[in-house]
């Protein structure tokens, strides 16, 4: 037996016993149930508290619309709080627990709230806790948020896996109900490709839950088949257990499928999947969902939505009560009061709302027309209803039909305006739906299962033949129209007690009535004023019935009222799942140098430099800083010979007869002269005339050049140069293309450096100081015969050259480079060393290329070309950049050398105050100099240039420091340049 | 590494040599008759068209490789077997089974001066995909259509797969090569290994 309200029949699997534990206590349902149904078979009628006044709660509904059944499901790191019960697929050895409860679900402490209600109505906290002041953020917050909220995180990182995807189709069909299945056979027939999304684990909707007959046979039979020859078609792609929760621009919907989610374990596969469906057309299929009336005290446990009660009956085979009374404005209440009998669930009594003939015999029924419900007792479960003329039942389960509403949210997603229909008492699609969608069936606000399945038949017929496919000619399957009849009936209005509009908010109608009252009479103000609709139901069974009560309240009817914008997702999305597997290491792609391994293998220590990963000193034994290893490197540079990787540097080659013309006009100064073999210091800058980057490039023939950019701006320099060959100057013949990849590049630095080349490059070559001077370049071979290119450049102001390898052989090669300079004492050295000599020369990285300076901030005026027009000349020229007052870019050195100087720290004459009007300007960057033997920068000043060997102060309000330091040149090592052309 | 023996072509004995690494050492798994691999053997040079000499060098394409230019997402095969992908406004890259090096020297003996030629070997990781799963794990990386309709063999589609940017080519019924750049050829390989993984 799998629990005391367990029915015979249904679509669950009664051989298939499944545990799982509520609480830590141990239940049995079967296979096909959902924790809900489960719980409803085990008559575990309280499920929750409420979230403001912690009142008890039940299970309300029996599908994604659900206000109440929240648990976490899971435990430890994979706990999941806020789970709806009425979804969560039940499986062996499931485990679910409550939450939002102080002490036990049945003693909550937080229950007290309910008594405070007077004074905790809506906006509650904008009128209270006012005073004192000064309790405010000490009190009144920390209690408040420690109360709030629903279910709460495992605090641990999550251990599942999440993926997304993209799919495609022609015909995107939301909802397999008998609409859905109607229009996805048709749609298949055609030929299209069809995907048919079910948010459900089994496909159905309506069909699995009704008695209803198609084609002479069982709804849910029909739908079993007809799936079945869905599934043979291979032009079908059928998706359970997959929501799609936002339409977007160009028929693009995003999609949630729960993958293992039913799965005890997923045994390493993503738990869920988002994806992206291109459609070419879709055809909203979503239903309706049934909707409550406001009475006193409509929230306990037991009181349920009516077609929810049927449906765990039909469907699950499960009585939601022994004793059941139904509450309905329409017609489609009565059926679950027939359902019920026909199940051998009593039923005491009908109360339709509608003063009316009862619409048919139900054995054993009081049926009471023309009253509602008033209100209600039973603390824990419900125990007793009492009507508006005064009858009262003892029952422990309440079936409430307010009418039905159709799911039209998904034709809001571009602000599509539903429009009122008052022959269903419901918001049907209206104004612009997103383009390429068509709706069908019970979502138009066609009831009637004959009806759907003619509708689902005929809407894709049409988008099909609208998309180019012959529409099949076979007929819709057949099938009655159920009576569907309603007379809105909103709130009892003269219930005693308060009547719960939004469960999972714990709106009532008082509350939206005082909303009216102090003017939040939008509905946008309403729901923000009162919180209707928000949370993980998004008001599903809620929003119209608020809206009713506003519009009540008003005097005006709903369609006047309106509705709010309904916005993605359609249900909730966890965070994972946007996430997918972006996340730890696989959060973005990482770029390796072709000597990472080697570098690995020597111990170095690497740095994230964009998606680099780059070395940024290699330690050695008895080094116990990394200044240490730093100042080795550096040294051993500037007095034998360094090896650094300086592949990340963006490589463009740029070929064409207008290839000249076209870098003389993207650098700023000129090109047209350069002489094929030799490089040339390039500054780019914006068409606003700030510096973008800057680089060397090759000529390495008459049409050809190699252009190199700083690693953070290659690719932003190669959308540059592409947009500028495409869109400024589309006749030039010019081609570009990254060749970042294609080689493994190495500077080597230091007065060994050409002796330990010669052991390099071939025999045939030479690269003596007359044949291969500083700025020389030639495509040339290494280590016999494989192809390199050299190029006599220099960053760290040492005798320097780049040689490239192609990337394949950069792994062999710094070994080779290595072995090679072993007897001339060569060491790698990394980012660290790199910069400190890139500091001791003043050249200029990202620290001083910050996109808001000037070639004249950099000490580059000159560089700006007046004997030709470049991208950014002309505004590099505006009054105001140059000013006698501009920053210059200037060295800086403590006065007191034993001090250590700050980057970022501002600078300021010596009595004057850290105001932003005497601020000078500001360090960039600094370094220890092993060569010098003390701290060193390099900083923007104003005048600086004119301001050499002047005293100012080096303030930094962060770290507390005020050093005086001397503006001096930035070329503080070699400022003649000899070494480089040694 | 160090070697004595090796003989360059100017008669002079080289102190080192320098051997070649696949970026991912060769890479191959199996996934129940899917399979991942790299291509270790494959070349690559970028041609480009020259301004207004799209006939001149469509024609030395049709004379080596029996084809011109590709429009930008279509490619072909020659009869030596290799594969001429149109890649990008006025550019097409070559692949094909390469000799240790030269292979500019190899297109351009071909097509002679009527094209812009870049090497490209290195600048790329190129792996095969082939098998029952391979459109379904590709789906989870990129937004291309890949049913058998719509991309047809010799299809040839740049992409973004987990940031990465990606060249697909249709190459067989199941089998596609993809490329991708080789600095970033681990994590690559490692997006695509995830999905096989996952849908497998």
């Amino acid at each position: 037996m799998s629990g005391s309200m367990r029915l015979s029949g249904g679509q669950v699997d009664h051989d298939q016993v499944l545990k799982f534990t509520w609480n830590g206590n141990e239940y049995k349902g079967l296979g096909g149930d959902t924790l809900a149904s489960a719980m409803v078979a085990n008559d575990i009628r309280l499920v929750g508290r409420s979230f403001k006044y912690h009142r008890p709660r039940g299970i309300f509904s029996s599908g994604s619309e659900e206000p109440n059944a929240l648990v976490h499901l899971r435990s430890g790191a994979r706990r999941e709080p806020n789970t709806r019960a009425t979804v969560a697929e039940l499986f062996e050895g499931l485990e679910a627990t409550s939450q939002n409860h102080r002490g036990t679900l049945e003693w909550d402490l937080l229950a007290f709230n309910d008594l405070l209600s007077p004074w905790l109505s809506a906006g509650f906290y904008y009128k209270t806790f006012m005073w004192p002041k000064s309790f405010w953020e000490k009190v009144y917050e920390p209690f408040i948020r420690s109360a709030a909220g629903l279910g709460s995180l495992s605090g641990e990182a999550d251990p599942d896996a999440y993926d997304k995807g993209n799919l495609h189709c022609d015909v995107l069909v939301i909802g397999a109900g008998p609409a859905g299945l109607a229009a996805a056979v048709a749609a298949a027939k055609s030929g299209a490709q069809v995907i048919l999304a079910e948010e459900d684990f089994q496909m159905g909707g309506r069909l699995l839950a009704e008695t209803y007959e198609v084609n002479g046979k069982p709804g849910a039979d029909w739908a079993q088949e007809t799936v079945a020859q869905l599934g043979t078609m291979p032009n079908v792609r059928l998706m359970t257990r997959t929501a799609v929760f936002g339409a977007y621009d160009h028929g693009i919907y995003g999609a949630l499928e729960r993958k293992t989610d039913h799965l005890s374990n997923p045994a390493g596969k993503p738990r869920q999947i988002m994806w992206r469906i291109y459609s070419k057309r879709a055809i909203l299929c979503g239903g309706a969902t049934e909707r409550s009336v406001a009475f006193g005290n409509n929230d306990r446990p037991g009181i349920m939505l009516a077609g929810s009660v049927r449906a765990y009956a039909n469907r699950w085979a499960a009585s939601a009560g022994k004793r059941v009374a139904v509450l309905t404005n329409n017609d489609d209440g009565w059926r679950t009061a027939t359902d019920l009998v026909a199940k051998g669930v009593e039923v005491a009594g009908v109360i339709d709302t509608r003063d009316r003939e009862p619409l048919t015999h139900i054995p054993g029924a009081a049926v009471v027309t023309g009253a509602a419900v008033k209100d209600t007792s039973g603390r824990r479960a419900l125990k007793r209803i009492t009507l508006t003329n005064g009858q009262t039942m003892d029952v422990d389960c309440l079936a409430v039909s307010g009418g039905w509403s159709p799911n039209v949210h998904l034709t809001c997603h571009q602000r599509g305006k539903p429009v009122w229909d008052e022959a269903i008492a419901g918001f049907v699609p209206g104004g612009t739906l997103p383009v390429g969608m068509v709706v069908a069936g019970s979502t138009n606000g066609t009831y009637g299962t004959g009806a759907c399945l003619a509708e689902g038949r005929s809407v894709a017929n049409a988008v099909v033949k609208d998309l180019g496919f012959a529409a099949s000619r076979a007929g819709a399957a057949k099938a009655d129209d159920e009576p569907s009849d309603v007379t809105a009936f909103w709130h009892v209005k003269d219930s005693p007690s308060r009547a719960w509009v939004d469960l999972q908010n714990d709106v009532t109608s008082k509350d939206v009535k005082l909303a009216e009252q102090e003017g939040f009479r939008s509905v946008e103000h309403l729901k923000r004023y009162t919180t209707l609709g928000m949370a993980t139901d998004q008001g599903k069974t809620s929003n119209v019935l608020g809206l009713a009560v506003m519009a009540d309240a008003r005097g005006r009817t709903i369609q006047e009222t309106g509705t709010t914008i309904f916005r993605p997702p359609y249900s909730p999305v966890p965070l994972g799942a946007f996430a997918g597997r972006a996340k730890g290491k696989d959060f973005r792609p990482t770029r390796l140098t072709p000597s990472h391994d080697w570098a690995a293998e020597y111990g170095v220590s690497m740095v994230e430099s964009g998606p680099w990963m780059r070395a940024e000193w290699y330690p050695r034994s008895g080094e116990t800083t990394w200044r240490d290893s730093c100042d080795r490197e550096a040294a051993n540079t500037r007095e034998k010979v360094g090896v650094a990787d300086v592949t990340t540097l963006g490589k463009i080659d740029i070929q064409g007869k207008d290839a000249t013309d076209f870098i003389n006009r993207v650098y700023s100064n000129g090109f047209a002269k350069l002489a094929v073999g030799k490089v040339r210091y390039g500054l780019m800058l914006r068409e606003d005339g700030m510096v973008m980057d800057d680089g060397t490039t090759a000529r390495l023939g008459e049409n050809h050049y190699v252009m190199t950019t700083t690693t953070a701006n290659a690719v932003g320099v190669y959308r540059h140069l592409d947009f500028c060959r495409q869109c400024l100057w589309p006749d030039m013949d010019v081609h570009i293309i990254s060749v970042t990849d294609s080689w493994a590049q190495f500077a080597v630095a230091g007065p060994k450096s050409r002796d330990l080349l010669r052991k390099i490059v071939d025999a045939d070559i030479d690269i003596s100081n007359e044949a291969f001077p500083f700025m020389a370049c030639a495509d040339i071979t290494v280590c016999g015969g494989t192809p390199g290119r050299l190029f006599r450049i220099s960053f760290s102001g040492e005798l320097a050259y780049e040689i490239a390898v192609p990337s394949r052989y950069g792994d062999s090669f710094i070994r080779a480079l290595m072995a090679a300079g072993e007897e001339f004492g060569v060491m790698p050295y990394g980012l660290e060393a790199l910069s400190v000599m890139r500091i001791e020369k003043g050249h200029a990285v990202a620290n001083e290329l910050t996109g808001q300076t000037t070639a004249r901030n950099l000490g580059l005026g000159r560089m700006v070309s007046d004997k030709k027009d470049s991208i950014g000349a002309v505004l590099s020229r505006r009054e105001y950049l140059n000013r006698d007052d501009v920053w210059h870019l200037v060295g800086l050195q403590p006065v007191d050398k034993s001090k250590k100087l700050s980057a970022g720290a501002h600078f300021l004459d010596k009595d004057a105050e850290p105001t932003m009007d005497n601020d000078l300007g500001w360090m960039t960057s600094v370094a220890y100099s092993p060569a010098l033997g003390h701290s060193i920068g390099i900083g923007f000043v104003k005048r600086g240039g004119k301001r050499f060997h002047d005293v100012v102060r080096a303030w930094d309000g962060v770290r507390g420091e005020d050093i005086e330091v001397e503006i001096v040149h930035a070329h503080f090592v070699d400022p003649e340049g000899e070494r480089l052309r040694g | 590494m160090r070697t004595l023996s090796t003989q360059k072509g100017s008669g002079c004995v080289a102190e080192f040599t320098l051997e070649a690494k696949p970026v991912l050492g060769g890479f191959t798994k199996d996934w129940s008759g899917t399979t991942l691999t790299e291509l270790t053997n494959l070349a690559a040079v970028a041609v480009s068209v020259p301004a207004g000499g799209e006939k001149k060098l469509s024609a030395a394409l049709k004379k080596s490789y029996g084809d011109g230019v590709p429009a930008v997402g279509e490619s072909y095969v020659s009869k030596d077997g290799a594969r001429v992908v149109g890649f990008a406004q006025d550019q097409m890259m070559v692949l094909w089974d390469h000799p240790p090096h030269g292979g500019v020297a190899t297109v351009s003996g071909q097509l002679g001066d009527t094209g812009y030629f870049v090497e490209q070997t290195s600048n790329w990781v190129f792996l095969e995909l082939s098998g029952p799963l391979s459109r379904a794990s590709l789906e989870r990386l990129s937004a291309l259509n890949l049913h058998p309709d719509v991309y047809p063999v010799d299809r040839a589609e740049r992409t973004i797969m987990e940031h990465m940017g990606a060249l697909v080519v249709r190459t067989g019924e199941d089998t596609f090569l993809l490329a991708s750049a080789s600095s970033s050829a681990r994590s690559f390989a490692h997006a695509v290994e995830t999905s096989l993984d996952w849908v497998s």
